[in-house]
C-alpha cells in the first residue's frame, strides 16, 4: 500500500507539477497585471464587502477591527469555495485525456486544490498587510496556523473528491452547488460576528459547519492572540482527516465507472 | 514453437456497454414511472467484445483488422488500462506507450514548448527525460520556428507532427498505435513510418490498428481479424487477403 503510494507519487509528481503550472499560465495569460491579481483580487472583494456591511448594515465586531475580521475569514473561505468549485468540474473537463491515456484520476482534484492553495498562500500577503495596517499585530501564536491550514486543505480535498464524483454522474450538481455555496457563505460567520445569532437552533447548525471551526481557529490566533481551546484543535483535525478519508473512499469506489458517464 | 516470453495476455476478455446510460436519469421520467407504477425497463446492453483471447509475445507486431465498430479501439483501450473489462483480464508485462489519439493532452492556449512538457508528463515521462530529448523532439517535428506559438494557432497537421514527436521519444516495451500513421503531409508520413519501423526493429512489441490493409501487411507478423467483438481469425499475413476478399465480396 505505502509502496504503491510512493510509486504513484514518483511517477506522477511531474504531471501534477505540469497541471498546476498549466493552470497558472492559462489563468494569467494575456492579463496585464498577471499574478498580481492573486494579491489584488482578495483585497478588492474585501473592500466591496467592507463598504457594504459597515455602511449599509452597520456590522461591527466588538473588540477587534472589522477589516481584519472580514479578511481573515474571507481568505480561508475563498480557498474552500474556489478549490471545491474547480475540482468539481476537473474530472469532467479532462474527459478527453481520461479516455485515451491511463493516469490516476485523483490527480485532477488534487491539482486544482494545490493550484488554488498556492493562490491562498499568495493571498496571505494582503492579509498580513491588513493585519499590520489595522494595528491588529502579529504574535508568536501565528506559528500554530499551519495546523489549521493543513486541516482546511484535507477537508477541501476530501469534499472536492466527493463533489467531483457526484458531478460525473449528475451534471445538475454544477448548478446545485452554486446555490449551496452561496447558502454556505451566509451560514459561515465571515462578514458578521457569531454573537449576533441568538437562536439556539441556528447555533447548533453552525457547530456542524467545519468551516466555522477552521475560521474560529484562525481568528483566535490572528485577532485574539490566544491558543485555541483543545476541543477546537480536535474538531479541525476530525473534520479534515474525516472528509479526506471519506472523499478518497468514495472517489476510489467510483472511479472505474467515470469513463462511461463523461 | 516460438518460446519468446509473453508480453501481453488477453484472457477471455468481454466488454459490455450500457447504451441506455446516455439518458441516465430524468426527473420527468421518474415521476411518470412512479405514477404509472412501471418498473424500470431493462437497460439496453451492447457487447463490444465477447470472449477475446490471445497472447502476444515479445517483439511481435500484431495488426488488428475489422470494420468500424468491430471493437478494435475498445480492445486497445482495455490493454492500455483506460477501460476495465467486464469479464476476463488483460495482463501486460512492460511499460505501455499508448498512441491512441495524438494530441489529446495538448492545451490549446499553451505554446508548443509548454505543451511538449505537459504532454510528456501525461505520458508518464520525467522532467529529466524530456529535457534531454527536447532537441530531438523539436528536430523530428521540424517546428523550430513555432516553439513559442500557442498550439491553438497550429494547423491540424502541425499538431499531429508535434504529438507524434513527443509520443515516440522513448522506446517503450509495448506500443499501442491506433490509426495515427496517416498524419501530416506525405514527407512526414514517410518519416513517421520509418520511425515506427525502427522501433519495431528495436524489439518493441506493437499493437496496431489501421484501416489500411497494405500497412498492416507490410508491418505485422500476426493479424487479428475482429468482427462484432469476436475474433474471426488469427494468423499470418494471409488473413489480410481473406479479409480483403470478404469485404469486397460483400459490396
Amino acid at each position: 500500500m505505502l509502496n504503491n503510494v510512493k510509486y504513484v507519487w514518483k511517477k506522477y509528481r511531474f504531471l501534477l507539477h505540469q497541471l498546476v503550472s498549466r493552470d497558472f499560465k492559462v489563468k494569467y495569460k494575456r492579463s496585464v497585471l498577471g499574478v498580481l491579481w492573486s494579491l489584488l483580487y482578495p483585497v478588492l472583494t474585501m473592500a466591496v464587502m467592507a463598504l457594504v456591511f459597515t455602511n449599509v448594515f452597520k456590522f461591527t465586531t466588538p473588540g477587534v477591527n472589522y477589516l481584519a475580521y472580514l479578511m481573515s475569514g474571507l481568505v480561508a473561505f475563498n480557498y474552500f469555495s474556489e478549490a471545491s468549485n474547480l475540482s468539481m468540474s476537473s474530472v469532467v473537463a479532462n474527459f478527453s485525456l481520461i479516455n485515451k491515456v491511463y493516469m490516476p484520476k485523483y490527480i485532477f482534484p488534487v491539482s486544482k486544490c494545490v493550484f488554488v492553495g498556492i493562490n491562498f498562500l499568495l493571498s496571505q500577503i494582503p492579509l498580513y498587510i491588513i493585519l499590520l495596517a489595522t494595528g491588529t499585530g502579529i504574535t508568536w501564536h501565528h506559528v500554530l496556523l499551519p495546523f489549521v491550514y493543513l486541516c482546511l486543505f484535507m477537508f477541501t480535498l476530501g469534499f472536492s473528491m466527493i463533489l467531483a464524483t457526484v458531478a460525473v454522474f449528475l451534471r445538475d450538481m454544477f448548478y446545485i452547488y452554486g446555490v449551496i455555496i452561496s447558502l454556505w457563505t451566509y451560514m459561515t460567520p465571515i462578514m458578521y460576528d457569531i454573537a449576533i445569532i441568538d437562536n439556539p437552533g441556528l447555533m447548533m447548525i453552525f457547530k456542524f459547519n467545519p468551516l466555522y471551526w477552521f475560521l474560529y481557529f484562525i481568528r483566535r490566533i490572528m485577532l485574539y492572540h490566544t491558543v485555541p481551546e483543545i476541543n477546537v484543535w480536535l474538531y479541525c483535525l476530525i473534520f479534515g482527516l474525516g472528509f479526506l478519508v471519506l472523499g478518497l473512499f468514495i472517489f476510489k469506489k467510483n472511479q472505474d465507472k467515470f469513463i462511461y458517464y463523461v | 514453437m516460438d518460446n519468446r516470453e509473453n508480453m501481453i495476455e488477453v484472457d477471455h476478455v468481454s466488454m459490455r456497454f450500457n447504451l441506455g446510460i446516455e439518458k441516465g436519469f430524468s426527473l420527468k421520467q421518474w415521476f411518470v414511472d412512479i405514477f404509472s407504477g412501471k418498473k424500470k425497463p431493462p437497460q439496453k446492453e451492447f457487447w463490444a467484445l465477447t470472449d477475446v483471447d490471445f497472447t502476444v509475445r515479445k517483439g511481435e507486431v500484431v495488426g488488428f483488422l475489422g470494420s468500424n465498430g468491430a471493437g478494435k479501439s475498445t480492445l486497445l483501450k482495455i490493454v492500455a488500462g483506460v477501460l476495465k473489462s467486464t469479464k476476463g483480464e488483460v495482463r501486460a508485462f512492460g511499460n505501455i506507450c499508448p498512441m491512441i489519439e495524438l494530441g489529446a493532452g495538448f492545451d490549446p492556449q499553451l505554446t508548443a514548448r509548454e505543451n511538449i512538457y505537459l504532454n510528456g508528463a501525461i505520458m508518464g515521462y520525467s522532467k529529466e527525460l524530456i529535457d534531454s530529448k527536447f532537441q530531438e523532439i523539436v528536430d523530428f517535428s521540424e517546428l523550430h520556428d513555432f516553439l513559442e506559438v500557442p498550439v491553438q494557432n497550429f494547423s491540424s497537421g502541425m499538431v499531429a507532427r508535434l504529438a507524434f514527436s513527443v509520443a515516440t521519444i522513448v522506446e517503450p516495451e509495448i506500443l499501442i498505435v491506433d490509426e495515427i500513421l496517416s498524419v501530416g503531409d506525405i514527407a512526414f508520413q514517410a518519416k513517421s513510418m520509418d520511425k515506427m519501423l525502427s522501433m519495431i526493429g528495436g524489439g518493441t512489441t506493437v499493437l496496431f490498428v489501421s484501416h489500411s490493409v497494405e500497412q498492416i501487411k507490410k508491418m505485422c507478423d500476426t493479424v487479428v481479424w475482429l468482427d462484432h467483438g469476436k475474433i474471426v481469425k488469427i494468423g499470418g499475413k494471409e488473413v489480410c487477403d481473406e479479409y480483403t476478399n470478404k469485404m469486397l465480396n460483400l459490396n
